[in-house]
């Protein structure tokens, strides 16, 4: 691949990116998100047609102008969310686009097509027969399923948009021996992924993009955790990355949750928060944490126990009676569930708490756009104007109106689901220092976190989950990575409270 | 086949229940009848079928089954020479069927491309589609009725096969039906295409990605909807003779109820054609029953009375039993998740403890 610029409307998503990958070679690709990662793999697939630049595959030049061209010339693609039609059998998605008839109307083979699945199975170790329906498989099975379609059409470029997103450590180890089997075999991968442990542990060389260019490659011997962070923001990691916090705060106990029993968990969970206190939580994802979360908010039953805030008894039957009582949730797919999308920023603001904004059933605009304005200042907003769509802002932009959007109405708990995901460096350190800062205001934060950094910079204590029970709750002294790892892989570990 | 097995039995229980009640429910002129009503609902429903699996929807086919009556009635129409606006042309069967037949074809092609190639939502492209030809229809009616006359279509409607001469056993609109069914029935679960029409629905996006041609597969399933519209149509226009600008209004409704009855989701990626059919026996049941049903009871003096369903409430029961089968639908997933749920946490219980507090 060399040269390769792909414009969009207002933007430039990849100039002049060039990249060359060797049979038996696993490349990583890095950069944040925006930096052209997922573009230049919808380039490679042939579902965007690059504006300038050439690709050559065994020498030959291909054009790939969609995604029938790709699969011709031995280029998968693995997408982060998987392509597979949860409605047909793992067979029929192994072979879906690529039936084996000539017509549209001609025959279809599912015997033929069951026969032909056995051995691709086999070769990336899943044990369900083909007729199995895809929906009875786990997403780590559903992964195999795709790489055994990508091998089906002797794809010789395996790309992969981070494939263990969803994966527990386990599935993730499994799917790296897979890797190693295809890298053996003489396939070429493409590894995307941020997560550097697994470049680290995976790549030959590694590639950075930053703002749609190439910004360096490192190989196997020269690639660091460091040099390839200091690529992808194009400075070294400052220090003080997360803000200095108080020593672990003593305040009242704001809300305790005491033998909370989740619809689906094994075990009932207990722990408190204090005024001022970031509770992490840690774990895989898959542990629980969201489902708990979501039972003290309201929004998922739960079948015993009982929670107290400030002291009073708290059973919210539904989101509306935690937002009564101060106890709010910004939850980790903020597109989905924290927003709506098409409404304007100070819509979006004030959506919870708007009776406050009404007079007789009439919405007060002047009131509703004061505090909005108040909350985009706070957390310095960048958006032009109060009435712009939030679907327009950057992701770090509408988690700070998600904040806004229940710092406005005065929370005693804030629930912070995944709060970085999805946003940029730049953005994560000033998330942070608005944590901190509402913490400092007597603010209890409950936070989920798949990062480790974020767990270990951010958490007074850290509770930490695996397979929906919690296997210890850590205090700030003797909080270690190691530890946390230790506790939500489920490894063993003396009870540590 | 859940879905459609279970509304298999709900339609034995319902006929068997019916049968008991009144005798004449199985008797030869109602089952005729009634397999008529069912046959020509099954046609369209089973096209609009291939649309709702793919995730769209296609409102315009009651006005096609109306436009398709209205064309034929023109072209082959009989000719009143004292008062041609009572009738038709006079042409041949044999260009008054195909034309009607073209005619459908493209319409579901023009809204099939309209939709898949300038990304329009199925909804609107089709409910623009069905004012616009209700109102071609008018138009070409002119406000009254187009007589077909004479003209040997309605032997299609009231003839059929085996039984005597004059008294048919299989009206020939079953026979059609017969058809229409097998093609769909292997199109849709023999084909690569109708391997495609499910993927669509079940992942728009894995379709892309896997190289399918959604847009020409999506654009067929909307000529195959309309197609079995003017099939249904052509029945209609023999079964009814007299077209009017009022025939096959809200059949498409019917056709949706019909196919949602007999397991076609409206989520798309789901539904059969057999499910189709078994749907579309279950409306035309319930609204013939409706007329059958009787229940004979002593009063207090002891005298015989009859109690009968009044015709008005057809509506209320046909929406009745829809509800009711969506929601014990939607009983029995939750109902089946909380299983799998109640599983998984027997599953993770077994797994020794390690470390707990």
């Amino acid at each position: 691949m060399r040269g390769i610029t792909k414009r969009f409307p207002g933007v430039v998503a990849l100039q002049d990116v060039s990249l060359h990958l060797s049979r038996g070679e696993v490349l990583a690709l890095a950069g944040e998100n925006g930096a052209g990662k997922s573009t230049l793999m919808k380039v490679l697939g042939g579902a965007y047609p690059p504006d300038a630049g050439e690709i050559h595959v065994d020498g030959a030049p291909v054009r790939l102008s969609n995604v029938r061209d790709a699969r011709r010339a031995g280029i998968a693609l693995i997408h982060q969310e998987l392509m597979l039609a949860p409605n047909l059998d793992v067979a029929g998605n192994i072979f879906l686009g690529n039936e084996g008839a000539s017509a549209l109307w001609g025959p279809l083979r599912r015997s033929r097509m069951r026969e032909r699945a056995a051995p691709l199975l086999a070769r990336v170790g899943l044990a369900h027969p083909p007729q199995t329906p895809l929906s009875g498989l786990t997403v780590a099975e559903r992964q195999m399923v795709e790489i055994a379609k990508a091998l089906s059409q002797q794809a010789r470029i395996i790309v992969m948009d981070e494939p263990t997103s969803s994966l527990t450590g386990g599935e993730s180890e499994r799917l790296f021996q897979i890797i190693h089997q295809l890298r053996a075999e003489g396939l070429g991968i493409v590894y995307i992924s941020h997560r550097m442990e697994e470049v680290l542990a995976l790549a030959d060389r590694v590639m950075v993009l930053r703002d749609g260019r190439h910004a360096g490659g490192l190989d196997r011997a020269e690639a660091t955790h460091e040099r390839i962070v200091a690529l992808m923001v194009g400075r070294e990691l400052q220090s003080h990355y997360f803000p200095e916090r108080p020593s672990a705060p003593t305040g009242d106990v704001v809300l305790s949750v005491d033998g909370l029993l989740v619809a689906g968990a094994p075990a009932p969970v207990s722990f408190e928060v204090r005024r001022g206190e970031i509770l992490g939580f840690a774990g895989l994802v898959g542990s629980g944490r969201t489902e708990l979360m979501e039972a003290v908010f309201g929004a998922r039953p739960a079948l015993g126990g009982s929670m107290r805030v400030e002291g009073r008894v708290f059973r919210p039957q539904h989101p509306r009676d935690a937002i009564r009582e101060g106890v709010y949730l910004a939850p980790e797919d903020r597109k989905r569930h924290g927003l709506v999308l098409p409404m304007s920023v100070a819509a979006n603001v004030s959506l919870p708490g708007l009776r406050r904004y009404a007079r007789f059933g009439f919405l007060d605009r002047r009131r509703e756009r004061k505090v909005a304005a108040a909350e985009v200042a706070r957390f310095k907003v960048k958006t032009p104007s109060l009435e712009r769509p939030v679907v327009n802002l950057s992701g770090g932009n509408q988690q700070k109106v998600v904040l806004g959007k229940w710092l406005a109405l005065a929370p005693r708990v804030l629930i912070l689901d995944e709060p970085t995901r999805g946003i940029d460096v730049g953005a994560k350190a000033e998330i942070y220092r608005h944590m901190a800062e509402l913490a400092a205001q007597g603010l209890a934060i409950l936070m989920i976190s798949s990062e480790m950094e974020e767990v270990l910079g951010m958490s007074d204590r850290v509770v930490v989950m695996h397979e929906r029970r919690v296997r210890g709750i850590v205090p700030r002294a003797g909080l270690t990575a190691e530890r946390v790892a230790a506790l939500m892989t489920g490894q063993a570990e003396a009870a540590a409270v | 086949m859940r879905r459609e097995l279970g509304m298999f039995v709900a339609l034995v229980l319902l006929g068997v229940g019916l049968w008991a009640s009144n005798h004449d429910f199985l008797g030869a002129s109602n089952v005729v009848n009634l397999t008529r009503q069912i046959a020509m609902l099954g046609i369209f429903a089973i096209g609009i079928s291939f649309v709702i699996i793919t995730g769209g929807i296609d409102l315009s086919i009651g006005s096609i089954i109306g436009l398709t009556g209205v064309i034929i009635a023109y072209l082959s129409g009989q000719h009143y020479p004292d008062n041609p606006a009572a009738g038709g042309r006079g042409y041949s069967l044999w260009i008054g069927v195909p034309v009607a037949l073209a005619v459908a074809g493209l319409i579901g092609l023009a809204q099939g491309l309209l939709i898949t190639r300038l990304n329009l939502q199925p909804f609107i492209v089709t409910l623009g589609g069905m004012l616009l030809l209700r109102g071609v229809s008018q138009t070409i009616v002119g406000g009254g009725t187009l007589s077909l006359g004479d003209v040997p279509l309605a032997n299609l409607a009231n003839g059929g096969v085996l039984g005597s001469p004059g008294n048919p056993l299989v009206p020939y609109p079953v026979v059609i039906l017969f058809v229409v069914a097998l093609v769909g029935g292997y199109l849709l679960h023999f084909t690569v295409f109708g391997r495609y029409v499910y993927a669509i629905g079940g992942n728009r996006e894995a379709a892309e990605y896997s190289g399918i041609p959604v847009r020409r597969v999506e654009t067929l399933t909307y000529v195959i909807s309309a197609l079995t519209a003017g099939v249904a149509g052509v029945c209609y226009a023999a079964y009814i003779g007299q077209m009017s600008q009022q025939v096959g209004i809200a059949y498409e409704l019917y056709a949706i109820a019909a196919a949602v009855l007999g397991g076609v989701s409206l989520r798309g990626g789901e539904g059969t054609v057999i499910g189709a059919i078994i749907g579309s026996c279950i409306m035309r049941v319930i609204d013939n029953g409706i007329n059958m049903f009787q229940w004979v009871y002593r009063d207090a003096s002891g005298a015989r009375r009859v109690f009968r369903l009044d015709n008005n409430w057809t509506f209320i029961i046909i929406g009745a039993v829809i509800l009711v089968a969506v929601v014990l639908d939607q009983v029995a997933h939750v109902v089946q998740s909380r299983r799998l749920t109640r599983r998984a946490a027997v599953d993770a219980r077994r797994t020794p403890a390690e470390g707990e507090a």
